[in-house]
């Protein structure tokens, strides 16, 4: 090719302009501005476009880059050497006591996240009370007391020692008192330290108090038979129960127990024996044992006595003075019918008190003596250590204190500032004390006024054992290392008398080696291994002996008289007060915890507040509202409290529960919540009594109740059946419609359940018997312990805002001229509402086959799984809120708040420290999402993996949902419907099965049974 | 369109002296061509305050949760889909008019199609606020559309009806949307060939070049009538899914199979109250009297009876069936209604949907302008209560009664609702200050027929039987913005 060919860029080239030629000159046609960049000049030049392309990339990779690094990490530290023990991510179980009842204590990672009771347990056999469940929670509580305090200022445990140590040495010399004062102590190392304690301060004195007191009880025994102890009633032997006042179900001596036995005469497998006991209550306000009677009458106070007197008459026909008509006809027919019926049953009866008034448990005695009861359904001689305390002694000890007498007291689990009637008294008394110690957990209303704070342990923290009936032993086993720099208050008594062994390890050690393990046929280390396995040693019990009543009762008739004189409120804007505790307070030791304030009381379904309960007639009387503010004077004390329509509360009285008002120790506590009624008590004939002449005054002032439920009828509605014991026995599929009265119904649409889980191993049912649910609420607790279910407060309550995944719906309904009045235009008619009638009903999750949820929801964030159970996954939830809205049952709760992340939420969810109560193997949930019941499907996980693992399918009872397993009634039962031989199908086969709302055909997952009472047609 | 002579007995559509082609482009340019005038800043003014409270309300909700409702367990759904229901129904009007009147060749319809398609549009955007301010993780919004994802099959789920609500209101949204802005183009152009300057600039973008061609207009035509089309069976699915929220559950009251009928004829009612509320005041204040007559308003008021009696006519028969079926939950909540708590609520409901608008059978009262706007708020109140009647009164008593509780709204309920409607408000009034409020080009068409002059010269050449011209006089006279004496002397 020619060569001379000449290639030119641009015009410029070819014709070599000067221009071009200079420019070509430099590498960059165009001058870099260097010297603009480092004189300063060129960040305030014109940017050209280039150098904004370059800007702009260098930008975007920088930024780039830098998005690059690791976003913050939580680290979490691995065990250096595992203990061999832990397996991250599996639970290991502990067995240790509540209260003398042997548990179990599910541990995660070192640290305790749920109680459970021992399926062995000799009291409950596994139930467990809603206060049980809710202790946990307490272990983590940020209000305890971090270190021993004096004064005003915390110190270390020497110091604290040295100084107890010396003031107790210089009241050795001086000769002063030493009080131990203690709330009932069973626990046989515990009082071996105070017994040796005793030994080395010769002046010191334990007195045995309880803010809730069974003085009566155990004097009238000494009284009547010379044993100053509290029988071991046995419910399950009793045939009739008569009950004057005694919430047996609820709250009186060990309920949960007196649950268990109460239900096995009256359950599904007694039923089907034809056998179900009989239950009369008489009482003033109405109790979880009131409504669960068959029948229930209300009863004032001041009428309690004489209708005791004329029970007495009417079982053994004699004529104890004082014997008189009462003002209402139904309660001495009641009474006649008791009478006769006791005197049937004889042998198999039991009549018992809730009065704390000696004379009244003496004829109680009398009567129980009558109808042959000691020996078969009360026990004297295995008895029961639960409560032993003695009010006289705690009056004495205060006359000793303002005598100036006592150098120093020691509270042990005792709170009377709180719980003393007769607060400034007792103040006044203790301000002469030099020495006040307090072992309190939390800067109680006791422990403030004290000198020096020694905080115990939480007794998931503690060694320990206790022995709540005669021959039955537990043991307590710490199951996580002191949270807080806490001492047990034992190994402080240890300490400071000087005791050879400091340790309380092996005290309780050497006191079990002592006798109790050999008891239990054990003994040496092995059988110590054992113990810590089981939990407990069980001694033979003792032949329980018949006891006669020898003493002349015309004294205590008179006695009764007296008093019921004394209590009749006579006169304008006066009634009869009534003092009772609650399911969830109790005495009100256990306040500052959330889940306890959070649970709805069982009959009125309030939180967070006490009330005083009226009657209907009295509200009418009193031209009050509900919620209307008024003030509750007894003997110059007063309180002020919102009112409360009950029914069923007796005419002319008010009933007001304890353990409310708390003022210090815990942010929960001093949020407010309720008023303290126990200034509302009287010391009367040597006892504290819940009796008393209230006047009432209104303050004009109104509040709103935060109530979980305010609609109490059930307005005729299937969703609750009943039968009378007399029609099951005719027909047992009475009203159920099980046999053919609700037909089958059809569905438009093609059963994709049949081709599905019917055909799969597992499909997770329910069954839950209505007439053995007492409803006391313990399920709710065991639920919100193991679901992480948040505490929204009394606010957020009151805006029905609760998010429990279960709850029992209480209905009333009442018995006018043998008629079931269930509807609300009806009821408004009624003049009285004396005549009710209870049922409690426990709602969760229905996990219906036809789920009206999963239907509505826009993005297949509620689920059927292949096993029957209806699934949400909270992080597909977008909230449209349309699944709660389509729920017939209205179980869904919904996140309004992050109660996980939000400052008006702190109660324990937003806690860092609380926040280790939260089961593992559960979310929290983000605000915006819907929730509810699983069915624990954590458990069912847990219970298939280890069935896998075991190559073996899974057995039925081996997986418990949280609400089963605390059950004290048994009423839930669950299990795979797949399997016919197992309990839940065997519970679904029953003739009193039905379905709440089946008429929708949405196919429920959970079969209810019939609530079944034991009256008589003209009863009911 | 026809070129004939129209009867002198036809009512005349546009009234006023010496009406011509440019007159009319006066008068509607004159609020969009001009510095707004006092009442226009006055109600701007308050609309954004409104908006404002909007923004501040739904921020509110945001931050801290559904939680600052007053919703509780047992009512999950309240004031927001009461308001979501209320806009979506409000938003019907535009449709029908739009759409079904121009398929049945009402001519009346095009003074007034382009504000009442606006209003739809904007009542749609509020009825689409509530949707996503009401979910509980608004940012999972998303979640609710079909998209393609790394979870494996998971899609939405097609059987919910508030999937087919997001369907049935997107695409009503989105044809809304073409269908006025294709009625708009010729008349965007307008404003741009009489505009200078920045002005004229954004107008001839927003115009899409539209030339004025014979071609131009005959395409214009077609695919008017083609969006009629299209939008016509969306005036009856959209409320149709709506009502479907409700219709397909499984709460008494809720579960009904006349509702989709029920609350088209609801929604055309009340989309119908809410165009008389929006132009009686903005004939007047924009002077559009000669647009918007008597003649329109009576018209509306005509359909409001009768969409309001065929409500009537569903709310008899929600009550027999109720009775009829025996089903006992059914007959409580319906009883519920006038024995429970929320009675008063109802008889706002059945007050003023039912027996309130029942008046407008005496012409005095349709030819009333007071008097219509006074009914034409009573109508939006009473259909607000309708909705607030079916979502809440039946869901606060259903089958359990355990769970039966009121709903009581907080000031965010409030704020967020009264912001609502601050927002279509202020939407609404920049509309009408940037954009012909009323449709020139298709008015324009109406001139031609309606020939005034023709009518006037009949009557003066005294062709006309002495009656007929009597009755078009009379006509004339009951226009409120036409001086009789310009007719005198006819």
């Amino acid at each position: 090719m020619d060569s001379n060919k000449k290639y030119w860029k641009g015009l410029e080239e070819l014709n070599n302009t000067p221009e071009f030629v200079e420019k070509n000159k430099h590498e960059f046609a165009e001058p870099i501005p260097i010297e603009d960049v480092l004189s300063g000049d060129g960040l305030l030049g014109k940017t050209p476009r280039r150098d904004f392309l370059k800007a702009v990339g260098f930008g975007v990779g920088a930024v780039t880059l830098a998005a690059c690094q690791k976003v913050p990490v939580h680290k979490s530290i691995p065990y250096l050497i595992k203990p061999e023990e832990i397996t991250p991510g599996v639970a290991n179980y502990y067995s240790s006591t509540y209260e003398g009842h042997a548990i179990l204590v599910k541990t995660r990672e070192g640290r305790p996240i749920k109680i459970e009771g021992n399926p062995n347990d000799v009291l409950a056999k596994g139930g467990l009370s809603a206060q049980a469940q809710a202790s946990v929670l307490d272990l983590y509580d940020v209000n305890r007391v971090k270190a021993p305090v004096q004064g005003t200022s915390e110190l270390e445990w020497s110091d604290l020692d040295d100084y107890v140590k010396l003031e107790l040495a210089k009241l050795k010399d001086s000769g002063k008192k030493i009080r131990i004062v203690s709330s009932s102590i069973h626990s046989p190392s515990t009082l071996a330290v105070i017994a040796d304690f005793i030994t080395e301060f010769p002046a010191a004195k334990h007195v045995s108090y309880d803010a809730v007191s069974y003085t009566g009880i155990i004097q009238a025994n000494q009284n009547s038979f010379g044993k100053a102890v509290l029988p071991h009633y046995n419910f399950d032997k009793a045939d009739v129960i008569v009950s004057f006042g005694a919430d047996f179900l609820g709250s009186w001596i060990s309920p949960v127990e007196f649950t268990a036995q109460y239900v096995k005469n009256r359950n599904n497998k007694s039923l089907q024996s034809k056998k179900m006991s009989r239950h009369i209550q008489f009482e003033t306000g109405m109790s979880l044992a009131g409504t669960n009677a068959d029948v229930r009458i209300p009863l004032k106070p001041s009428e309690e006595g004489i209708a005791l007197i004329n029970l007495y008459n009417a079982i053994t026909g004699a004529t104890l003075p004082g014997s008189k008509k009462l003002s209402d006809n139904a309660t001495n027919n009641a009474i006649t019918i008791a009478a006769k019926e006791l005197q049937a049953a004889k042998g198999k009866a039991l009549v018992v008190a809730g009065s704390n008034d000696v004379a009244t448990q003496v004829l109680v005695n009398a009567i129980n003596a009558a109808l042959g009861s000691y020996g078969t359904t009360i026990d004297l001689d295995n008895n029961s250590n639960q409560y032993n305390g003695n009010d006289a002694d705690l009056v004495e000890f205060i006359g000793e204190a303002k005598r100036g007498e006592v150098g120093a007291v020691l509270f042990l689990n005792a709170n009377p500032v709180y719980d003393y009637y007769n607060t400034k008294e007792l103040t006044d008394a203790l301000s002469k004390v030099p020495l006040k110690v307090s072992f309190a957990d939390h800067i109680d209303e006791t422990a403030a006024i004290c000198n020096v704070v020694a905080p115990n342990h939480h007794y998931l923290e503690s060694w320990g054992d206790d022995n709540a009936i005669a021959g039955y032993y537990t043991i307590l086993q710490p199951t996580i290392n002191p949270v807080y720099n806490t001492r047990q208050a034992e190994e402080s008594l240890l300490i400071w008398s000087n005791n050879p062994v400091k340790v309380y390890y092996t005290y309780v050690r050497n006191n079990w080696d002592k006798g109790i393990l050999a008891q239990g046929g054990l003994s040496g280390q092995k059988g110590w291994e054992t113990l810590l396995q089981t939990g407990f040693i069980s001694a033979a019990a003792k032949n329980g002996g018949s006891y006669a009543f020898s003493r002349d009762l015309n004294a205590v008739a008179q006695t009764i008289l007296t008093q019921s004189t004394q209590l009749a409120a006579s006169g304008d804007k006066k009634l009869e007060l009534h003092l009772y505790q609650t399911v969830a307070m109790r005495d009100g030791k256990r306040a500052n915890n959330p889940w306890l304030q959070e649970l709805p009381d069982p009959v009125s379904k309030v939180t967070w507040d006490n009330f005083a309960a009226l009657s209907l007639t009295d509200l009418k009387k009193l031209n009050l509202q509900e919620g209307d503010v008024i003030t509750v004077d007894v003997n110059g004390s007063s309180i002020a409290l919102p009112v409360l329509l009950q029914p069923g509360q007796a005419e002319g009285t008010l009933s007001v529960a304890v353990g409310y008002g708390r003022t210090k120790g815990g942010a929960v506590i001093e949020s407010g919540v309720g008023k303290n009624a126990f200034p509302l008590h009287s010391f009367r004939n040597g006892t504290l009594q819940t009796t008393g002449v209230a006047a009432i005054s209104a303050t004009g002032d109104s509040i709103v109740l935060a109530q979980t439920q305010t609609h109490h009828s059930y307005e005729g509605r299937s969703v609750i059946r009943e039968a009378s014991f007399t029609e099951y026995k005719k027909n047992p599929y009475k009203n159920s419609g099980k046999d053919g009265a609700h037909k089958d119904y059809k569905s438009l649409w093609e059963d994709y359940s049949d081709t599905e889980y019917k055909t799969t191993a597992y499909n997770w049912v329910m069954a839950i018997d209505l007439n053995a649910c007492t409803g006391c609420g313990a399920c709710v607790v065991a639920c919100n312990a193991e679901n992480n279910v948040p505490v929204v407060g009394r606010d957020e309550v009151r805006r029905r805002r609760e998010m429990h995944w279960i709850r029992i719906d209480r209905y009333y309904s009442f018995n006018e001229k043998g008629e079931s009045i269930t509807e609300e235009h009806e009821i408004d008619k009624l003049t009285n509402l004396n005549n009710v009638s209870v049922v409690h009903q426990p709602m969760l999750c229905q996990h219906c086959d036809h789920a009206p949820c999963e239907t509505v929801c826009p993005v297949l964030a509620t689920v059927h799984s292949s096993e029957g159970l209806n699934h949400m996954a909270y992080n597909r939830c977008v909230g449209t809120r349309y699944c709660a809205n389509n729920c017939p049952y209205k179980v869904r709760r919904f996140n309004w708040f992050n109660y996980w992340n939000d400052s008006r939420f702190d109660n324990y969810l937003s806690n860092e420290h609380t926040q280790l109560v939260l089961n593992p193997d559960v979310t929290t949930r983000f605000r915006g999402v819907m929730e509810k019941c699983s069915m624990c499907v954590q458990r069912i996980q847990a219970g298939k993996l280890k069935a896998k693992i075991e190559k073996r399918p899974v057995k039925d009872g081996d997986i418990k949902v949280a609400c089963q397993q605390t059950c004290p009634a048994n009423a839930i039962v669950f299990g795979n419907g797949n399997d016919p031989d197992s309990e839940v199908s065997k519970a679904l086969r029953s003739e009193r099965t039905y379905y709440v709302l089946e008429e929708l055909n949405v196919q429920p997952g959970i079969g209810y049974q019939v609530k079944v009472r034991n009256t008589t047609e003209l009863e009911a | 369109m026809a070129s004939h002579k129209e009867s002198i007995i036809r009512e005349p559509l546009v009234t006023g002296k010496d009406i011509t082609y440019a007159k009319v482009t006066d008068d509607v340019l004159f609020p969009v061509e001009n510095k707004p005038n006092k009442a226009w800043w006055i109600g701007f003014t308050v609309a954004s305050l409104g908006a404002c409270l909007w923004v501040f309300a739904v921020s509110w909700t945001f931050w801290y949760g559904i939680g600052s409702w007053g919703l509780n367990k047992t009512v999950g759904w309240a004031w927001d889909i009461t308001g979501f229901v209320w806009w979506v129904g409000i938003g019907h009007a535009g449709t029908l008019i739009s759409a079904v009147l121009l398929l049945f060749r009402q001519k009346w319809r095009n003074s007034i199609n382009r504000s009442a398609e606006a209003m739809t549009i904007f009542a749609v955007i509020c009825a689409a606020t509530y949707v996503v301010s009401h979910m509980g993780r608004p940012w999972m919004a998303l979640y609710c559309l079909p998209l393609p994802n790394q979870y494996g099959s998971l899609w939405v789920n097609f059987n919910s009806p508030l999937i087919w609500d997001v369907f049935a209101i997107s695409t009503y949204f989105s044809v809304s949307l073409v269908f006025w802005y294709t009625g708009l183009l010729p008349d965007i152009a307008t404003i741009r060939d009489r505009g200078t300057g920045w002005y004229r600039r954004i107008y001839s973008v927003l115009s899409f070049g539209w030339t004025g061609s014979v071609k131009t207009w005959q395409r214009f035509e077609t695919v008017s009538l083609i969006l009629a089309g299209i939008s016509t069976p969306l005036v009856l699915s959209v409320h149709t899914i709506v009502s479907m929220d409700f219709a397909t559950s499984l709460e008494p009251g809720w579960h009904t199979t006349i509702f989709p009928p029920y609350f088209v004829a609801g929604a055309i009612f009340s989309g119908f109250a809410m165009v008389q509320t929006l132009l009686l005041v903005t004939r007047k204040v924009l002077g559009l009297e000669n647009y918007i007559t008597m003649f329109h308003i009576e018209s509306m008021n005509k359909i409001i009876l009768v969409t309001g009696s065929v409500v009537g006519v569903a709310y008899i028969t929600e009550f027999f069936i109720a009775y009829y079926s025996g089903g006992e939950y059914e007959q409580y909540t319906f009883l519920n209604r006038f024995i429970g708590p929320y009675w008063w609520a109802a008889c706002m409901m059945y007050g003023c949907n039912v027996l309130m608008t029942q008046v407008m059978w005496f012409k005095k009262v349709r030819t009333n302008i007071a008097m219509s706007w006074v009914l034409s708020i009573i109508v939006n109140i009473g259909m607000w209560f309708e909705r607030f009647v079916i979502i809440v009164t039946s869901l606060h008593r259903d089958y359990i009664p355990s769970s039966w509780a009121m709903f009581y709204p907080t000031w965010i309920d409030v704020s967020v609702f009264i912001g609502s409607i601050g927002v279509f408000f202020t939407l609404f009034l920049l509309f009408i200050r940037v954009l012909p409020a009323i449709a020139m080009a298709e008015v324009k068409l109406l001139l031609k027929e309606q020939s005034e002059h023709g009518k006037r010269k009949q009557i003066e050449e005294g062709h006309l039987d002495p009656s007929q011209v009597e009755f078009y006089k009379e006509n004339l006279i009951k226009f409120d913005s036409v001086d009789v004496s310009e007719y005198e002397n006819a």
